[in-house]
């Protein structure tokens, strides 16, 4: 057995001394974390528009219903939904294979986190915060900036300066 | 003075690579009996540990020199024989049913009967997720904190794995 061992030893070395096995760069594991970190955030805006869409494709009818829902469709961010999925994957792959940070069930740490962000995107929506944010918030500016962009709402002129 | 475990990673990655040697010094007869007692076979097990060590290598700049080094290489170790184990193995489910007695009387009766083939013999017997951690806590002697970190389970969850699994142990013991 130590004979065993020490042949792994020697065949370790020797590829490392040989440049046949090499460290990966410190990027790598950072990418890991990047893409976890933008997978994550992907995950709340996808999740923020899915609200928005569940809750306008109930109260769609009337004039126009149809076609303000076609309208949102086509404006979904697909991006932040494929970034989303992959982030999520790739970091997380790239995280447990050699960190031993997490120690819980990951299925149950994404589970949560969707459940809460859709429970706090619809209390946000019932609840009228995101039109306060719109109208009056720090985020006015930015909001009102990405509206007039896309073309998303066709009441510019509500918005107070 | 001797070097730590994570001081020597560090100045490995410092680019001294040859004190790589030591740490696989330190680490291949301890992973060796790891291994084999999750694999149970010595040419198998070697493959493992030289595979543990070739990627431990490979993602050192992924180690976080503040964490402590062996529970992070014995994970390397314990996903490489994982691996291995769902390749190949079909697991017996043990049919037994559990007695309960006191740890005081399963530590004596260990110390008192105490051969490494018998205890060999049972913890095979046990299924992977119960010999596994009687392993990491009798034979490699580590923490409750080390083991979670290992097998990245809650500390909660690896007392209650340790106690289910020595009342299996017990059971297989005092039935032979």
């Amino acid at each position: 057995m130590d004979q065993k061992l020490k042949n792994i030893t020697d065949r370790v070395m020797d590829q490392i001394r040989n440049d046949k096995i090499k460290m990966r760069p410190r990027l790598y594991f950072i990418l890991g974390s990047i893409l976890t970190f933008g997978g994550l955030v992907s995950s709340v805006v996808v999740s923020m528009f899915f609200v928005g869409l569940i809750r306008f494709t109930f109260r769609s009818h009337g004039p126009m219903g149809s076609y303000r829902l076609e309208q949102i469709l086509t404006q979904f961010p697909w991006w932040a939904l494929g970034l989303a999925v992959v982030g999520l994957i790739c970091g997380i792959w790239l995280i447990r294979r050699y960190d031993f940070s997490f120690k819980i069930s990951f299925r149950l740490l994404i589970i949560g986190f969707l459940l809460a962000v859709l429970v706090g995107g619809l209390i946000v929506d019932i609840s009228g915060l995101n039109d306060l944010l719109l109208r009056r918030g720090p985020m006015r500016g930015m909001m009102r900036q990405y509206l007039q962009e896309n073309s998303m709402d066709g009441r510019p002129g509500k918005i107070r300066n | 003075m001797t070097l730590t475990d994570e001081d020597i990673v560090d100045r490995i990655r410092s680019g001294n690579r040859d004190l790589y040697a030591v740490i696989m010094e330190r680490y291949s007869q301890k992973l060796m009996r790891y291994v084999l007692n999750l694999v149970h076979d010595d040419d198998q097990a070697a493959h493992i540990v030289q595979d543990t060590f070739i990627k431990s290598y490979i993602n050192l700049s992924g180690f976080d020199s503040h964490k402590k080094f062996s529970s992070w290489i014995y994970r390397i170790a314990h996903n490489e024989a994982l691996n291995i184990i769902k390749k190949g193995r079909k697991e017996v489910p043990l049919l037994v049913e559990l007695e309960f007695a006191s740890e005081e009387d399963l530590i004596k009766s260990f110390e008192e009967k105490e051969t490494s083939e018998q205890v060999r013999k049972y913890l095979n017997a046990l299924p992977l997720i119960y010999s596994e951690i009687l392993n990491l806590f009798y034979l490699e002697e580590k923490s409750y904190q080390e083991i979670s970190d290992i097998l990245r389970i809650p500390v909660g969850t690896v007392a209650i794995r340790l106690s289910r699994a020595k009342k299996l142990m017990k059971n297989l013991w005092t039935k032979n």
